[in-house]
């Protein structure tokens, strides 16, 4: 049997739907199971107006159920072989003849047939059920305390073989009517399993959402090339309008010539953010004057439409273009003092004052880094000097692009401009990280400032709640200095920016910049472990001073991992390591001192294994370059680094059988520490990898 | 349309469907949400059906006159149904076709908007309504007003009168709209418009509203220990308007203006609070 299922409402949020469609899918499948009705298939349609399901397969009923009840004792039930009150009463209430009770384990036991359910008297609870239970991140009530759920609920279908169901919820009843399009279609269309699709679509209305969004795209592709031009197509743009309409129809307008003076980013921004409105560009070159919107409705004339869409856009982008004349008038190094007017955060001063501390942590840092102080110097005067600008006020994510287009447009150093662009760089999880090394430094102190200043307010998130943004602080921080490939320790760079705030009379207490580290190190091991590497890989590695340090030695130890002999090695090397805790001094191994062969062969094994743990960190940098640690590995044949990866692991060969037969402490204290310092010189030579002791047995 | 005419088609509808044409309020708001004949009247069991014209306030928008769509004064047209009738969209779309947009002609669409005061204690779902691409309408299912989780729920329809009038008459500054024949909306607000702003930016004498700011929150607050609900909701009012001025004027630091916010909330729901108590015991009995 087929089911059709649809739940009519008033308009839902279009990034929404998506989810919704996946737990309604989720959510049915789970109450199917618990219900033992099995299936076929499970289909999901959703528009503005309507989520669906249709389940394909059902069987008549519900799958028969047995089930062993245990009843009285034995000894209760049967007296000289004849069934007791005790057992003729349980036998009755588990609807068996006495004589079908079974004796096991000193027990009477009956065996209770479940009946399966017809089909059609579970599904009206159970789809209610889903009604109900649908999650949404903010439900509403509606009319007189109907709800909750995600938007009002007007109809709802239910039909089984096209008979209809007797569902209701919210105070609607189910029928066989669904509503085609609001302007397109006149009043109400019969559905049912089979035509669901079809139905719909002849009532002006797209019910499969890929469908969809194949119409939106090929609509407004074609449309931009019948001009010989180019839409630009934003993935999440196209997902939006998929589900802000019914029936796709593209209409292309177009807005004066000269807010091209704009930059691209800026005129996407007011299409995309204000209107909805897909980009036009020719191919491979910059953006025309041209944008193409998705209305919902096919109306007689179309002229109408583009042209409210051009009035619309027109005033928008006016708004942007007085912006922007206005912002041009003010030097960029005017625009930086109004940061002083703008709060960074009630105990840590103002964005100047933000802007001040990034400067003094990167001049203090860029000495140790292969950049042009020259260019950082000027890039640092600037930062965050869009941000007081109107047009960053408007479109806050307009800043760093603004920072750019106006140092550009103001003769500034073109490396300047790009530098100051990249300083707030990423500005998402899975956004670009900046291109040059000063606007790099400059993008990471920024976030260690935050950081460092929050941690020092006691302002750790707690559970999911993060106002302010830190964990997207510290991810954005170990993603920015990962790929630079810097040997700078993470530490460092967040003591800078301690030093900064210090420097200008804010106290920083060290443990808020050691809690800054170990938050941002976790940042790291999670956006590492989503990318493949094993957890305790990960902890071990950051023992490496910096990020990429870190993320190399996770990847090799990663390596090292995977070779069955690893697990020998970690067992015996976290013993080593242990015992070599008990070492008093910083001495040499002397091997003058040895008494067994076993110290002779482990001390031998030193610089071999020395050797390969080096020579494993130098090829393994070359297969590896620095990389963005929320990017997947990358994918790198490693072969090259099986001599020294074999050569380490046997180590194993020597460690054990003086871990086996000799005994460390012994009485003689010259020969006692001779030999914790061997063990000393074990674990540093593997310790340069990271800490192993963490992954023993 | 005129302007005028606008109006008297939009009162002519929905008085027409049962709302009381009530007249606007003589007290600085900045929205129509403001009215006791929203706020006060969407908390409660009692059903209700209004419309009316809501001159809005809003010191901190205005941009003497040069942006064509932003002012510190301008109206809107408030509807308030409660309960929120089954049928409400096609209403609203019937409320447009009234006032002359055939809708068939356009592509309307109801476009997520999740509305919030937070000065009111207040926060509804709803949409934006978007013709051709242009926002004029705001349509809101109040969940919770003055803090208090409502039951019915009223729907609120919010026209932003000068933008549908913008679009009716093809004009491009508001100031252009004819409001009557022979009289624009530029003749009637121009210098209301520019000395208010001037007012609003620079000439707010700060230290005095903040006086009165406290004045008005300790009015508020004697008169709620009367239960004189409606003459504190009022001061209420007054204190939101003079928070409104201390932001236009520019003289709030980030954690002051919160604390402002906090004041007026504090107050609006000590208001739901009294109203609830005092009325409900009235319908009770």
């Amino acid at each position: 049997m087929n089911l059709l299922f649809e739940i009519g409402t008033e308009e839902l949020p279009a990034g929404y739907v998506p989810r919704a469609l996946a737990d309604l899918e989720r959510l049915a499948a789970e109450r199917l199971a618990v219900a033992r009705l099995g299936y076929e298939a499970i289909e999901t349609y959703a528009t503005p107006r309507r989520l669906a399901l249709v389940v394909r397969g059902l069987p008549e009923a519900s799958e028969q159920q047995e089930e062993e009840r245990r009843g009285p004792p034995e000894k209760a039930a049967f007296k000289d072989g004849q069934p007791t009150p005790a057992a003729t009463g349980f036998a009755r209430k588990a609807r068996v003849d006495v004589g079908d009770l079974e004796v096991r384990d000193g027990y009477v036991w009956a065996r209770v047939v479940h009946e399966g359910e017809p089909t059609v008297r579970i599904l009206p609870g159970l789809l209610a059920g889903l009604v109900r239970d649908l999650p949404a991140p903010k439900k509403m009530i509606w009319g007189a305390g109907d709800g909750p759920f995600v938007r009002p609920v007007r109809w709802l279908v239910a039909r089984l073989n096209g008979e209809v169901l007797p569902v209701e919820v919210f105070n609607v009843a189910a029928g066989r009517a669904s509503r085609g399009h609001r302007f397109l279609a006149s009043g109400e269309v019969e559905v049912d399993a089979t035509n669901y699709v079809d139905a719909l679509n002849r009532a002006f209305v797209v019910a499969d959402v890929n469908r969809r969004r194949e119409r939106v795209v090929f609509e407004a592709s074609t449309l931009a090339l019948s001009e010989g031009l180019e839409a630009v197509l934003p993935k999440e743009l196209v997902e939006e309008v998929t589900h802000l309409v019914e029936w796709p129809v593209a209409i292309m307008g177009s807005f004066s010539q000269r807010y091209l003076d704009l930059p691209d980013e800026v005129l996407a921004t007011v299409m995309i953010q204000h209107q909805r409105f897909f980009p036009v560009r020719r191919p491979g070159e910059r953006l025309t004057n041209r944008f193409v919107g998705i209305s919902g409705h096919q109306p007689p004339d179309l002229a109408t439409v583009r042209a409210g869409y051009e009035q619309v856009l027109e005033g928008r982008i006016y708004d942007a273009y007085f912006f922007w004349t206005e912002d041009l008038k003010t030097p960029l190094a005017e625009h930086h003092k109004k940061l002083a007017g703008i709060n960074f955060q009630r105990g840590l001063g103002t964005m100047a004052d933000k802007a001040a501390r990034v400067r003094e942590a990167a001049q203090k840092l860029a000495g140790k880094l292969a950049l042009d102080a020259g260019l950082l110097r000027e890039a640092a005067a600037l930062f965050k000097a869009d941000l007081p600008t109107q047009m960053v006020y408007e479109f806050p994510e307009l800043e760093g692009v603004m920072a750019r287009a106006y140092a550009e447009k103001q003769g500034l150093d073109p490396r300047v401009a790009r530098a100051l662009e990249d300083a707030v760089r990423p500005t998402g999880p899975e956004a670009p990280l900046p291109e040059t090394p000063e606007g790099a430094l400059l993008a990471a102190l920024d976030r260690a400032d935050t950081l460092v200043g929050f941690f020092q307010l006691g302002k750790r998130p707690s559970g999911s709640a993060d106002p302010y943004g830190l964990r997207r602080a510290a991810a954005g921080l170990v993603r920015i200095l990962g790929p630079t490939g810097w040997e700078l320790p993470l530490q460092e760079v967040l003591q800078a920016a301690a030093d900064a705030y210090r420097a200008r009379g804010f106290a920083v207490e060290p443990g808020a910049v050691e809690a800054a580290r170990s938050f941002a190190e976790e940042r790291l091991e999670s956006l590492l472990t989503e990318a493949g590497l094993p957890t305790l890989a990960v902890r071990a590695a950051q023992k490496a001073p910096s990020v990429y340090g870190k993320m190399l030695r996770a990847r090799l130890i990663y390596e090292l991992m995977r070779r069955p002999e690893f697990a020998e090695l970690t067992r015996l090397y976290k013993r080593a390591a242990n015992l070599a805790q008990q070492s008093g001094s910083d001495r040499e191994p002397d091997p003058a001192l040895f008494e067994t062969d076993e110290e002779t062969r482990l001390y031998e094994a030193l610089a071999p294994t020395r050797r390969a743990v080096a020579q494993l960190l130098e090829r393994g940098a070359e297969l590896l370059p620095p990389w963005d640690p929320a990017a997947p590995l990358p994918e790198v044949d490693l072969t090259p680094l099986a001599d020294p990866l074999a050569q380490i692991l046997a180590l194993a060969g020597a460690l054990d059988p003086f871990m086996d037969h000799v005994l460390v402490m012994v009485d003689d204290p010259a020969v006692r520490e001779n030999r914790l310092a061997l063990l000393r010189a074990v674990r540093d030579a593997l310790g340069e990898l990271g800490a192993l002791e963490l992954l023993g047995a | 349309m005129l302007f005028q005419d606008l109006i008297l088609k939009l009162h002519d509808y929905w008085g027409g469907y049962g709302c009381v044409i009530t007249e606007p309020y003589d007290t600085e708001v900045g929205a129509g949400t403001f009215y006791p004949t929203t706020f006060l009247k969407a908390l409660g069991p009692l059903p209700w059906k209004t419309a009316y014209v809501a001159p809005s306030r809003r010191p901190q928008d205005g941009r003497y006159g040069e942006n064509p769509y932003r002012f510190q004064y301008y109206f809107q047209y408030q509807v308030i149904l409660k309960p929120s009738p089954s049928d409400v969209q096609d209403l609203y779309l019937d409320s447009l076709r009234a006032i002359g947009i055939k809708v068939e002609d356009h592509d309307v669409r109801f476009v997520e908007d999740n509305w919030e005061s937070p000065t009111l204690g207040a926060w509804g779902l709803g949409w934006e309504v978007w013709l051709d691409g242009m926002e004029i309408t705001q349509f809101t299912y109040f969940q919770q007003v003055g803090g208090v989780d409502v039951n019915p729920v009223s729907v609120e329809i919010t026209y932003g009168l000068e933008r549908i009038a913008l679009y009716l008459q093809n004009k491009k500054h508001t100031y252009d709209v004819e409001y009557a024949p022979g009289v624009t909306i530029g003749d009637l607000r121009r210098d209301f418009e520019l000395e208010h702003c001037a007012y609003n930016f620079k000439h707010v004498n700060a230290e005095k509203v903040r006086r009165w700011f406290d004045d008005y929150e300790e009015e508020a607050r004697r008169l709620l220990e009367l239960e004189l609900v409606h003459p504190a909701y009022e001061f209420v009012l007054k204190a939101s308007h003079a928070f409104n001025l201390l932001d236009a004027r520019g003289v709030l630091g980030h954690a002051e203006r919160q604390a402002y916010v906090q004041r007026v909330r504090r107050l609006a729901e000590a208001t739901a609070r009294t109203y609830l108590k005092k009325h409900h015991q009235e319908v009770a009995g």
